[in-house]
């Protein structure tokens, strides 16, 4: 790389070039030995030469003067062989040939390699360089002959000695001493007039070879050379009384004040004389600027400073501003290397008003104004050099700022790295020491008054139209340099604003570079920016260094050009390495431990502030894809586009989008198919959303159930209660039903994974699969397309292979030509909620705030300090991810038949049927528990009366009956089954036609509960296995007008009624005795459209069994009555409440009912009760009709109900035993007594006390005894008789009725309950 | 002559941009350095570069109003002028407590003049005539509705503003000064 040091203009070159086969190490050895000569004092440099010539640039012995050395290895490029006379600096005035011998006798083609290269680098006829010397350094001690003889002129052996160093030193002094006279031979030249007029010729004049000059005026000028400068030294000592020289005061120090001055004064004006008469047309003001040049390279600044003088004093009324400014600069280098050589005694004038640097910086200054004002020369190529050196004049004037900022002021360590910078020029001691830039940049701005930008516009002057004229070499050295200005001034975008011409220019090189290599095919690239290619030298610096490589496609300094991009993106706010690049070949690695700081990646990254310019860094992001495409660096380039991808997001367009990821697949592909072994990170941000669990199909799901249910018979509570819950939000079953899902062992089980695409293409992923822990898990990994800006459902399936817990964790994902990465995903539990809440919280409020502005505030920088304060607490909250439960294998039933067409089943209403079903078991784990559970319609309604609590107990009751004693399916299970593997089990189950019922579902549970893996424990798992049934019932015959009559009294024609009895369909009204019986009728209508026999059917507990058969046609009604026999419930019965067939609990009664009501309405319900346990009525397709839809009243009730007492009446004509009343009839004669006798027996469980009331009529013809009312009858036990006699006197014929109450007394309940009988007397007259 | 205005967020964000053409002519002042050349923000420097970065990006530079090729100006290396402008400008500011920072930056023809509000938005001007008073009074009237425009409460300091009342003012401001 060019450096462009301040004192360039001082420097003398001299160009190391490797000879022979000398290893590159060998090399940089021997040439850093060189190097380390950075200056050779004057009084080194032998004066003696050897034909005794006087050369007046040889120092005078004991001159303090230093010769400033520098070693490059690159020789200047052809095309500024131009500059030959402007600028003697820039090329080399010797040549070291450094190579490393072995043997003598390889010396000879080692100096035939150093001519070859010599003839290769340097043109012929070129000026320079002016010596060449070949150093053949000594590998191994005493082997080569010291000598190498005369034949080999230039040739020098380098013993390795202890001292080689200074052996060096001497033969370094050697070389100069030559170079110097040389240097004398080609002033001579110059100072012929011919030379002259070659010198003013042109702007940028060339001098023919001096041996191509005409002989004739070489003699002459030879000849007047040696007259009249036959001293070393010239000063013009007359003209110096016209001039204020600066460097004055310190001529004094130099040993050539010594010299007579009167010789060189004459001689110089003899020689100006001479001069003017040969090339009167041309001024000598070039000429003594080359003097001054010379004087200057060879370290005799008081010389210089006087011919620059003289110069300058000629252009100011000559117009030759090139070569004025080029005076000017070299006044500017003397200036510095003065005060370098004066040491601190200059650190005095810091007092001073102006700083002593202005100066320098004014010449400096007023020799780029020089150099702009240069009117255009003709050739481009002059044009370039021109441009070249106005650059140059800019750099020196920065660098002369930036140094004395750098160094904290105007001293020695200042004047350093001006004269002598090292590799590193530009970071001076005082601006990489650690700390705030910005402060210590501050503090060298105070210390030295030059501020920052006052250096940045002094650079500034640099930039311009005019670098377009500079060849391709000179534009990326000064643009580098003009980056690392800005670099070290701490101006970074402006540093990458430079950079990014760089590239540009480099990747100008790489593209024409291609094209002259017909690699590529031509494409629209302007053909002039491929000057220069022809000059490419295999060994060139980094710069051409690339261009080689293209060529070879060797990917040497492809790094460096990346590491450039990369630097520029970053001060653009673009991380290019967003996206790692990783060695492929990676397993998939399950961190135990996942990380937090990872997991919220996306949830900083989403809500990242914008930062930087959008447009620029787009720009700037497809201007680095496309530099790593030209290299080529395939993985780099997926690398850029993908992380800018993932950063840029939000401002790339659709268009760029897209141009980025085709980019990058193709780069992937390519890569891949040369046989990179990087692959990238994973990228598009998190791609999953949510996992879940793929319910699984009915039949296959498991539940687990404790061992104790596994004998349990029947328990009504759930199906009376239902799955009501009393809460309206009941977090435990909430909390129950996230839990873990049971998953088998060794079955297909599908997750649903959503995944998201931002992007606006088509996201390909080349793997997705499931992260698990836990039991052994097999699942296919997935490959898929996730179309642009949605988001996709996949379902991937898998298989535990072992029971135990699975825990799904969350998703590898894999790019195309990318690695796999993991993105777990927590279960969004509210404490996970919570946490992310909370940090979107914190990271927004932060976001509004600018304590960073700038470059301050470009997120990596502050990423550090992010997670250096998470790492403590990332400890805190674990993460709780989606768990499955794996159960053992379980067997698989199915319904293989049923008897039941088309899945209806049709029942009349009360019908009870049966339907088969047959079972077959497809494992081959055998199943050795069956469950039946039912479900129809009705179920539920009634399920949510009771549980709305809004009907009264009564209701209640009736719902609760008909859940539980009237299912619609039933099944009597009565042995436990067993399925063996692939047998079938045919089952009956009942079914019972219901009103209102419309479908049904049988539910078989089965398990295998034999397991031999969960014997242990204490719950199985069961499966179950479900049958729809679709349930019409037709609703045919329906009863109303329930009614229970007393049997009415037809005491004159018993036997007769007996008789009818036995005879028709009243036969079942036979009964054996009149009292305790009552006539029980319903009224039966059919609805339907077909006739239908009822049987009314009586079974009563202790008595015969009869019933009552009609058949009834469509539509019409039909009365069916049969006796019953009264019953008394006992009075402990009736206390009872309402009873609920469940447990279920009334928190409140809520009747208001008073006592007496409520135990009226429990001695309806009690006797209603005992009621629909006796009669049965009976259909054709053998159904039951219930009567639960009928209400009962209380006359019902009295009349079912047994009375308190039974009472016989009976009349006995004058007291005669033997008449009984129910005897053949008898005949009582009018005026005669008859006694009245009635019968009272105590039917109630306990002891009563009755009174009896006679009632007659007509009573008026009736004469009795006493009072027929309230006749006591007394306490009566249990079962006990009385008899009450009157007597009684009918005192006319005619019909008599006579009645008889018996009624308890004092019971209070008793009083209501009457038990009557009657019987009517007829008289007749006596005839 | 040209001006190009960029607000810039605090973190270098634009928030708002606008070029105006003014009828006044530009001072030339070529260098016979750089006579038979363009300008550089006219000239194609780096083109295989752009060129080989891709057609979308060419098309958003002249997205501006300028044709790259016939003498328009790069919208992308107006921008980059900027961006780099921002190097001296926050070295300025925390040296200078005005908050009009006359021509701190001069790269090429453009010359750079910025404005610091007390909430660090800067708003960064690229000129090619020396016209302080002018300028300063522009700022100040952008200043001026910047702030009535803030105080709309969804705006941040972080959204662009899109507002078209802020585009109008701005511009006839422009107008008025520029």
């Amino acid at each position: 790389m060019d450096t462009h040091p301040f004192a360039s203009l001082a420097h003398f070159r001299i160009l190391l070039i490797p000879v022979g086969s000398i290893l590159q190490t060998a090399f940089e050895t021997y040439a850093e030995e060189i190097r380390s000569f950075d200056s050779l004092r004057l009084g080194e440099i032998p004066t003696n030469t050897k034909d005794g010539r006087a050369a007046r640039f040889l120092p005078n012995p004991l001159s303090k003067g230093n010769l400033l050395l520098s070693f490059p290895t690159h020789p200047p490029p052809q095309s500024q062989s131009m500059l030959s006379l402007v600028r003697p600096s820039q090329f080399p005035l010797a040549v070291i040939g450094v190579a490393s011998c072995s043997a003598t006798d390889s010396l000879k083609p080692l100096h035939n390699q150093f001519e070859a290269s010599l003839g290769d680098i340097f043109p012929e006829g070129s000026t320079y360089p002016l010596v060449r010397n070949c150093f053949a350094f000594e590998d191994t001690e005493g082997t080569v002959n010291l000598d190498p003889g005369d034949n080999l002129p230039g040739l020098v052996i380098v013993p390795k000695i202890m001292n080689r160093k200074l052996h060096i030193g001497t033969l370094l002094g050697v070389l100069c001493s030559q170079v110097l006279i040389e240097l004398g031979e080609l002033v001579q030249a110059l100072e012929s007039p011919i030379g002259n007029e070659y010198l003013n010729a042109t702007l940028m004049p060339f001098l023919p070879p001096l041996s191509e000059l005409p002989s004739s005026l070489s003699s002459l000028s030879r000849v007047d050379s040696l007259t009249a400068l036959s001293s070393p030294a010239s000063q013009p000592e007359l003209s110096r009384s016209s001039f204020t020289l600066g460097a004055a005061p310190t001529l004094k120090r130099n040993a050539s004040t010594t010299v007579p001055s009167k010789q060189s004064s004459l001689g110089i004006q003899a020689q100006k004389k001479r001069l003017s008469t040969i090339g009167s047309s041309s001024s000598h003001a070039r000429l003594y600027k080359m003097l001054g040049d010379f004087f200057l390279l060879s370290g005799r600044t008081e010389d210089a400073m006087i011919w620059y003088t003289e110069a300058v004093q000629l252009f100011k009324s000559t117009h030759d501003p090139l070569w004025y400014a080029c005076t000017l600069e070299g006044m500017a280098t003397i200036a510095i290397i003065d005060a370098w050589i004066a040491g601190q005694g200059l650190n005095n004038s810091m007092s001073s008003v102006r700083e002593p640097w202005t100066d320098v910086g004014d010449r400096l200054q007023q020799a780029i104004n020089l150099y702009q004002k240069t009117p255009a020369p003709d050739g481009e190529q002059m044009h370039s050099l021109l441009a070249f050196l106005y650059c140059e004049c800019v750099l020196r004037q920065t660098s002369l700022l930036f140094s004395v900022w750098s160094s904290k002021g105007w001293g020695p360590l200042s004047f350093t790295s001006m004269l002598h910078p090292g590799p590193k020029p530009l970071l001076p001691p005082t601006l990489t020491s650690g700390g705030d830039s910005w402060l210590i940049s501050e503090r060298l701005s105070t210390i030295t008054g030059i501020t920052r930008n006052s250096i940045s516009a002094s650079l500034a002057q640099l930039h311009g139209p005019w670098l377009l004229h500079l060849g391709q070499r000179e534009r990326i050295s000064v643009l580098e340099a003009m980056a690392s200005f800005y670099a070290c001034l701490g101006y970074q975008r402006k540093e990458a604003y430079v950079l990014r011409e760089v590239l540009g220019c480099i990747l100008d090189l790489l593209v024409c570079g291609r094209e002259e290599d017909g690699v590529s095919q031509p494409s629209t690239v302007p053909q002039s920016a491929g000057l220069g290619i022809h000059n490419v030298h295999p060994i060139g610096g980094t710069a051409w260094g690339t261009v080689g490589v293209r060529l070879s496609e060797s990917s040497e300094g492809n790094a460096s050009i990346l590491g450039l991009l990369k630097h520029v993106c970053k001060v653009l706010s673009i991380n290019l390495e967003a996206v790692g690049l990783v060695p492929d070949g990676r397993e998939k690695v399950v961190n135990e431990r996942p990380s937090l700081d990872e997991y919220d990646e996306d949830i900083i990254e989403e809500l990242r502030e914008p930062c930087g310019w959008p447009e620029l860094q787009v720009g700037v992001v497809r201007e680095a894809v496309a530099v790593a495409e030209a290299l080529p660096d395939f993985p780099t380039v997926a690398q850029f586009a993908l992380s800018s991808l993932k950063t840029l997001q939000n401002v790339l367009t659709p268009g760029d989008q897209y141009h980025l990821y085709s980019t990058a697949s193709r780069a992937l592909v390519t890569a891949r198919r040369r046989g990179d072994s990087r692959a990238v990170e994973y990228w598009s941000g998190r791609p999953i959303v949510s996992i879940s669990v793929a319910p699984l199909p009915m039949i296959r799901v498991p539940a687990e159930k404790p061992r104790s249910i596994q004998h349990k018979v029947n328990d009504l509570k759930p199906l009376v209660q239902g799955l009501t819950d009393p809460f309206l939000y009941n977090p435990r079953k909430a909390a129950a039903s996230k839990g873990k899902s049971l998953v088998v062992q060794n079955e297909v089980l599908e997750f649903v994974v959503t995944l998201q695409n931002p992007y606006i293409f088509d996201l390909e992923l080349q793997e997705l699969s499931l992260s698990t822990s836990g039991v052994a898990f097999e699942s296919q990994p997935l490959r898929l397309v996730i179309p642009a800006n949605t988001l996709h459902q996949v379902v991937l399936s898998g298989k535990a292979l072992e029971p135990g817990t699975l825990t799904i964790r969350g998703c590898f994902v894999q790019a195309p030509g990318g690695t796999i990465r993991e993105y777990i995903l927590p279960l969004y539990t509210s404490q996970e909620e919570e946490r992310i809440a909370r940090k979107r919280r914190a990271i927004n409020s932060e976001n509004g705030r600018s304590k960073y502005s700038g470059l301050e505030r470009y997120s990596w920088k502050r990423t550090t300090h992010r997670i250096s304060s998470k790492a403590e607490n990332s400890s805190g909250p674990s993460f709780q991810f989606l768990e499955c439960k794996a159960v053992p294998e379980q067997p698989l039933l199915r319904i293989r038949r049923s008897s039941v067409t088309h899945g209806a089943l049709m029942l009349y209403d009360g019908e009870k049927s049966t339907i088969r079903l047959t079972l077959e078991n497809v494992s081959a784990i055998p199943i050795d528990f069956l469950h039946f559970a039912f479900e129809d319609s009705t179920i539920e309604p009634a399920q949510k009366a009771l549980a709305d609590g809004n009907l009264s107990v009564f209701e209640t009751y009736e719902t609760e009956y008909s859940l539980i004693h009237k299912p619609v399916f039933s099944w009597d299970q009565d042995d436990v089954k067993k399925i063996g593997p692939s047998n079938n089990l045919t089952l009956t189950l009942g079914c019972f036609g219901k009103v209102g019922c419309t479908n049904g579902t049988i539910h078989v549970s089965y398990s295998f509960t034999a397991d031999p893996n969960i014997k242990d424990s204490d719950v199985f798992y069961i499966r179950q296995v479900s049958y729809p049934l679709m349930v019409t019932v037709y609703h045919m015959l329906e009863c109303s007008n329930m009614d229970i009559l007393q049997f009415p009294s037809y005491a004159q024609r018993p036997m007769q009624r007996n008789q009818d009895l036995k005879t028709g369909r009243l036969s079942s009204l036979r009964f054996e005795e009149d009292a305790g019986w009552c006539l029980f009728s319903v009224e039966v209508r059919n609805t339907y459209g077909l006739p239908f026999d009822v049987t009314l059917v009586r079974t009563q507990d202790g008595e015969s069994g009869a019933s009552s058969v009609t058949t009834i046609p469509p539509g019409s009604v039909s009365r069916l009555v049969i006796p019953i026999k009264k019953i008394l419930l006992t009075e402990d019965i009736l206390s009872k409440p309402i009873p609920t067939l469940s447990d279920r609990q009334f928190v409140v009664t809520h009747s208001s009912l008073s006592s007496s009501e409520q135990k009226a309405q429990r001695e309806l319900f009690w006797y209603r009760e005992e009621l629909f346990n006796i009669p049965k009525t009976g259909g054709t397709r053998s159904g039951e009709l219930s009567f639960r839809s009928q209400r009962m009243t209380q006359p019902m009730v009295d009349v079912f109900r047994l009375e308190v007492a039974h009472v016989t009446l009976s009349l006995d004509p004058n007291s005669k035993p033997g008449h009984a009343l129910t005897g053949p009839r008898p005949h009582f004669k009018v005026n005669e007594f008859v006694e009245l006798k009635a019968t009272v027996v105590n039917l109630m469980p306990s002891p009563l006390v009755f009174t009896l009331d006679f009632e007659i009529n007509p009573v008026e013809y009736v004469i009795f005894e006493g009072v027929l009312t309230d006749l006591p009858v007394g306490r009566l036990e249990n079962g006990e008789s009385k008899e009450v006699t009157t007597s009684l006197c009918f005192l006319t014929s005619g019909q008599f009725e006579i009645s008889a109450q018996v009624r308890g007394f004092g019971g209070t309940e008793a009083d209501t309950r009457i038990a009557r009988n009657h019987i009517s007397v007829v008289l007749k007259d006596s005839t | 002559m040209s001006h190009h205005l960029f607000l810039l967020s605090p973190s270098d964000t634009p928030l708002y941009s606008l070029t105006h053409h003014s009828t006044k002519p530009v001072p030339s002042v070529t260098s016979p350095l750089a006579s038979n050349l363009p300008t550089w923000s006219t000239s194609a420097f780096a083109g295989t570069l752009t060129a080989l970065s891709g057609a979308s990006s060419a098309t958003q530079h002249t997205s501006g109003g300028a044709v790259r090729v016939g003498g328009g100006q790069d919208r992308h290396v107006i921008q980059m002028i900027a961006n780099a402008g921002l190097d001296v400008i926050e070295d300025v500011m925390r040296r200078e407590n005005t908050m009009y920072l006359k021509s701190v930056d001069k790269f090429n023809e453009w010359t750079v003049s910025a404005f610091i509000t007390p909430g660090n938005m800067k708003f960064v001007l690229l000129h090619e005539a020396k016209n302080d008073e002018g300028i300063r009074q522009f700022f100040m009237e952008v200043w001026e509705v910047y702030v009535k425009t803030m105080l709309n409460p969804f705006q941040t300091a972080h959204t662009a503003i899109r507002s078209s009342v802020f585009d109008n003012r701005v511009r006839a401001s422009a107008r008025k000064y520029l």
